[in-house]
């Protein structure tokens, strides 16, 4: 990525990120409704975003490697495994299944 | 003081940790080595961080992956209103030390302090040793990144829908999380097909924020 778009990137991202943390020193009493609906954005974009890296061009379901990858990390998390260890095996798993089935 | 660096201490490593497979990731997904690093000190947001880096990864556009980052770090709204009563000084001074309100030494603070006040001293002082250990191991991954490889070779493509899964199954407490999960994932799949890239992260955030309650 060129230098300019990667600056508007972690620029972008890091003011919406100030605003967000600095809003409660401005107004405090935002009313509850609102800031506690905010608890479900986490969760449903963490799916989102696993759903939609399993997809491929089309924007269908792809089984390829990154499947399986993801189905072992799912087992290490609920085992509750340390974020690094999932993502190694997720990564080693894709690879390997790379390496010896070539696809 | 020295109670609370011995209660930050385990976290700090694995935010260390967490900051190094960013720095490598980023690295391998083309972005320059000195962005990296300005993220994660201008940001300082694992989960949104690593959010927008796989918009990226997957040939999504700046917008989207700012667009994506941003929700998940909307929590910050609540944790810092949370925490503002807390916090010394004036609205701006306020606003600073909010910046260092993370997932984990929001914890640690509401852990330390007394219900509905969340010790303003502990988030400072965790907040600050997690903000350094963070932008190292950032620094680290960067500049180890190149070192490692082809990064489809290595999986590393794989990587992120696999941190994606460890990053939500902590948050699958509860009902409410777990219908917020299925519904975002739903929506994301069912507008894929027909949308360009963003509309369907949006939908799961919309999504979300209607079933969390």
């Amino acid at each position: 990525m060129a230098g300019p778009l990667a600056l508007a990137l972690v620029l972008g991202l890091a003011s919406l990120t100030y605003l967000m943390r600095a809003t409660g020193s401005f107004l405090p009493n935002l009313p509850a409704a609102i800031t506690e609906r905010t608890g479900g954005l986490a969760p449903a974009l963490l799916a989102a975003l696993v759903a939609i890296q399993l997809t491929g061009p089309n924007g269908l379901i792809h089984l390829d490697v990154k499947v399986p990858a993801v189905l072992v990390a799912a087992v290490l998390a609920a085992l509750r495994a340390p974020f690094i260890v999932c993502v190694v095996a997720g990564a080693v798993v894709a690879g390997l299944l790379r390496a010896v089935f070539h696809l | 003081m020295r109670q609370i660096l011995l209660a930050a201490a385990p976290i700090a490593i694995a935010v260390f940790v967490f900051g190094a497979s960013f720095g490598v990731l980023a690295v391998a997904a083309h972005l320059p080595a000195w962005s990296v690093v300005l993220m994660s000190a201008l940001v300082f947001a694992g989960s949104a961080q690593f959010a927008a880096l796989g918009v990226i990864a997957a040939g999504g556009s700046v917008l989207t992956a700012i667009f994506a980052g941003a929700l998940l770090n909307l929590r910050f709204v609540a944790t810092g209103i949370a925490v503002a009563g807390s916090l010394p000084g004036g609205r701006v001074l306020r606003s600073l030390l909010a910046q260092l309100s993370i997932d984990e030494s929001y914890a640690l603070s509401v852990r330390a302090g007394a219900p509905g006040r969340p010790d303003g001293r502990t988030l400072i002082v965790t907040g600050i040793c997690l903000y350094v250990v963070w932008i190292a191991g950032t620094l680290i991954g960067a500049l180890l990144g190149p070192v490692l490889g082809d990064p489809k070779r290595l999986g590393l493509d794989a990587a992120f829908p696999a941190g994606f899964v460890a990053l939500l199954w902590p948050m699958l407490s509860g009902r409410h999380a777990v219908r917020c999960a299925v519904g975002g994932a739903a929506a994301a799949l069912a507008l894929a097909p027909f949308t360009p890239p963003g509309i369907p992260l949006a939908g799961a955030a919309v999504v979300g924020l209607w079933l969390a309650r």
